[in-house]
């Protein structure tokens, strides 16, 4: 537990007992977590060990079986507009970008706020223009996704995020997908977010990031948290013989 | 002239009514709701699979037994139009399924409602990747028209009026030939303008 919650703050994000199956599959057992706010969690292990499935419970791209998840002390909605809001509140950048391809950046971005925040569309193109320039792609505005490197539509996929105002931003192996000059840029404004005091969960591979930017680091495997601690004492000193398994192979490549 | 004008006059109002029918049939196949789903898949297995000729004398011969009796031209219409639907929604199935699912998930994660995703996100794609194929639905339409000469349409349609001449005067055949050039010319002049819709609205992937 975060030194917030011994002060008695609400986490933004708290999942209690979380289970989650695909058929046979158990992919989530018993998962607690909390995040405060502000507070920026990386959740890593190895390939299958339920780390997306995490994430997409989060804002309820999948159900669970079982448990509760709650966002700023209330539990999530089961369907329909309630839920639709609630996603609003969440941001979720993805591996894939998924950048809408038949509008351009800049209504990319303002489609949210305009659509579903119901924001006047001139004052949501004004922001809009500020936080594609906050990233470094306002030249881009008016191209169309397919014309962009793919560190760029990251970029442009994170303003679009953070154009709905989010109570916290989950990112999913946002740079898996890139080639390896892109991936700084990205991390770059990630970074950046962190330090302004944005809240955020990362599902990510990109070891030196969770060392420099997160408060704690969560190790998955096999549906299960299995460690959890300052980067400093999980990279340094991991307790379990998985996470130190886990952590000697991606140091080997 | 008069028959020509017809004939375009059937297109255009069949594809329009074809057009807007196959995007509701098509929301109803992709909706949440099961009956609705359950409805617009049958309708594009009976109308695609149904003779345009054998809807039409349906229509005429067999509705008036039920005490339902429209004009020709309606008759026509419905006949020119119910089909094409049906192939309009089977080019926009094909058009969503070419969406990625990524960008649905997008559309939800910032809170976007069914209704929303349909249309900002699923048929503006649908639409601008099956602008060719609508093109090609489009000159069908006319040809499926040809059906009016079945039914004695006043004024007549082209091949209603080419009918006519054969059997009422001599030099049928060339007017038969007259009549497959205009057909041909406007289905020529459609395709044009179909690539150049094509062109602008095509999605960069
Ligand atoms: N929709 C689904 N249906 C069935 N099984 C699924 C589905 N999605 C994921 N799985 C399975 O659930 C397990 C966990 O998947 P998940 O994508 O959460 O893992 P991950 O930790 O994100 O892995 P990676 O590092 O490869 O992204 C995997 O075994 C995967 O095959
Ligand atoms: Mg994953």
């Amino acid at each position: 537990m975060s030194a917030y919650a011994a002060e008695g703050q609400v986490p933004v994000i708290e999942l209690r007992h979380v289970d989650k199956h695909f058929g046979d599959l158990h992919v989530l057992k018993d998962i607690c977590l909390s995040v405060q706010r502000g507070e920026v969690v990386v959740i890593i292990g190895p390939s299958g060990s339920g780390k997306s499935t995490l994430c997409r419970t989060i804002n309820r791209m999948e159900t669970i079986d079982a448990g509760e998840i709650l966002i700023d002390g209330v539990p999530l909605p089961e369907e329909g507009k309630d839920l639709a809001k609630l996603r609003a509140q969440i941001g979720m950048v993805f591996q894939s970008f998924n950048l809408f391809a038949h509008m351009n950046i800049l209504e990319n971005v303002t489609l949210g706020p305009t659509d579903v925040l119901k924001r006047p569309r001139k004052e949501a193109r004004e922001e809009a223009m500020q936080l594609l320039k906050r990233v470094g792609v306002e030249s881009q505005a008016h191209k169309v996704p397919a014309q962009l490197s793919g560190g760029q539509q990251q970029r442009v996929a994170i303003a679009r995020s953070l154009a709905m105002h989010p109570k916290a931003i989950l990112f999913d192996e946002p740079t898996s997908a890139l080639d390896p000059e892109m991936i700084g840029e990205v991390l770059e404004v990630m970074t950046e977010l962190a330090q302004e005091g944005m809240t955020m969960l990362v599902v990510t591979h990109e070891m030196n990031f969770a060392r420099r930017v997160a408060d704690r680091v969560i190790f998955m495997d096999d549906g299960s948290i299995v460690e959890e601690g300052t980067p400093e004492a999980f990279f340094e000193n991991p307790q379990t013989e998985r996470a130190r398994n886990f952590l000697n192979s991606i140091k080997n490549h | 002239m008069q028959a020509l004008l017809t004939t375009w006059k059937l297109t255009a109002v069949a594809f329009a009514i074809a057009f807007v029918l196959g995007v509701l049939i098509t929301v109803m196949r992709v909706s949440p709701l099961k009956p609705l789903r359950f409805f617009g898949d049958f309708y594009v297995q009976i109308f695609r699979n149904i003779p345009g000729a054998c809807l039409l004398i349906i229509l005429v011969y067999a509705f008036p037994y039920l005490d339902i009796i429209w004009s020709y031209f309606t008759c026509v219409l419905i006949a020119a139009s119910l089909i094409p639907a049906a192939f309009c929604s089977e080019y926009l199935m094909t058009g969503i399924n070419a969406i990625p699912v990524g960008q649905i998930e997008a559309a939800r994660s910032i809170g976007m409602t069914f209704a929303q995703m349909i249309r900002k996100i699923v048929v503006p794609q649908a639409l601008r990747s099956s602008v060719l194929p609508l093109t090609n639905l489009l000159v069908a339409t006319m040809l499926t028209t040809a059906l009016a000469s079945q039914v004695p349409l006043r004024p007549a349609d082209l091949t209603g009026l080419v009918a006519h001449i054969n059997t009422h005067a001599v030099g049928g055949v060339t007017a038969f030939f007259i009549s497959a050039m205009l057909y041909c010319a406007t289905a020529v002049v459609i395709g044009q303008i179909g690539n150049l819709i094509d062109k602008k609205v095509r999605i960069l992937r």
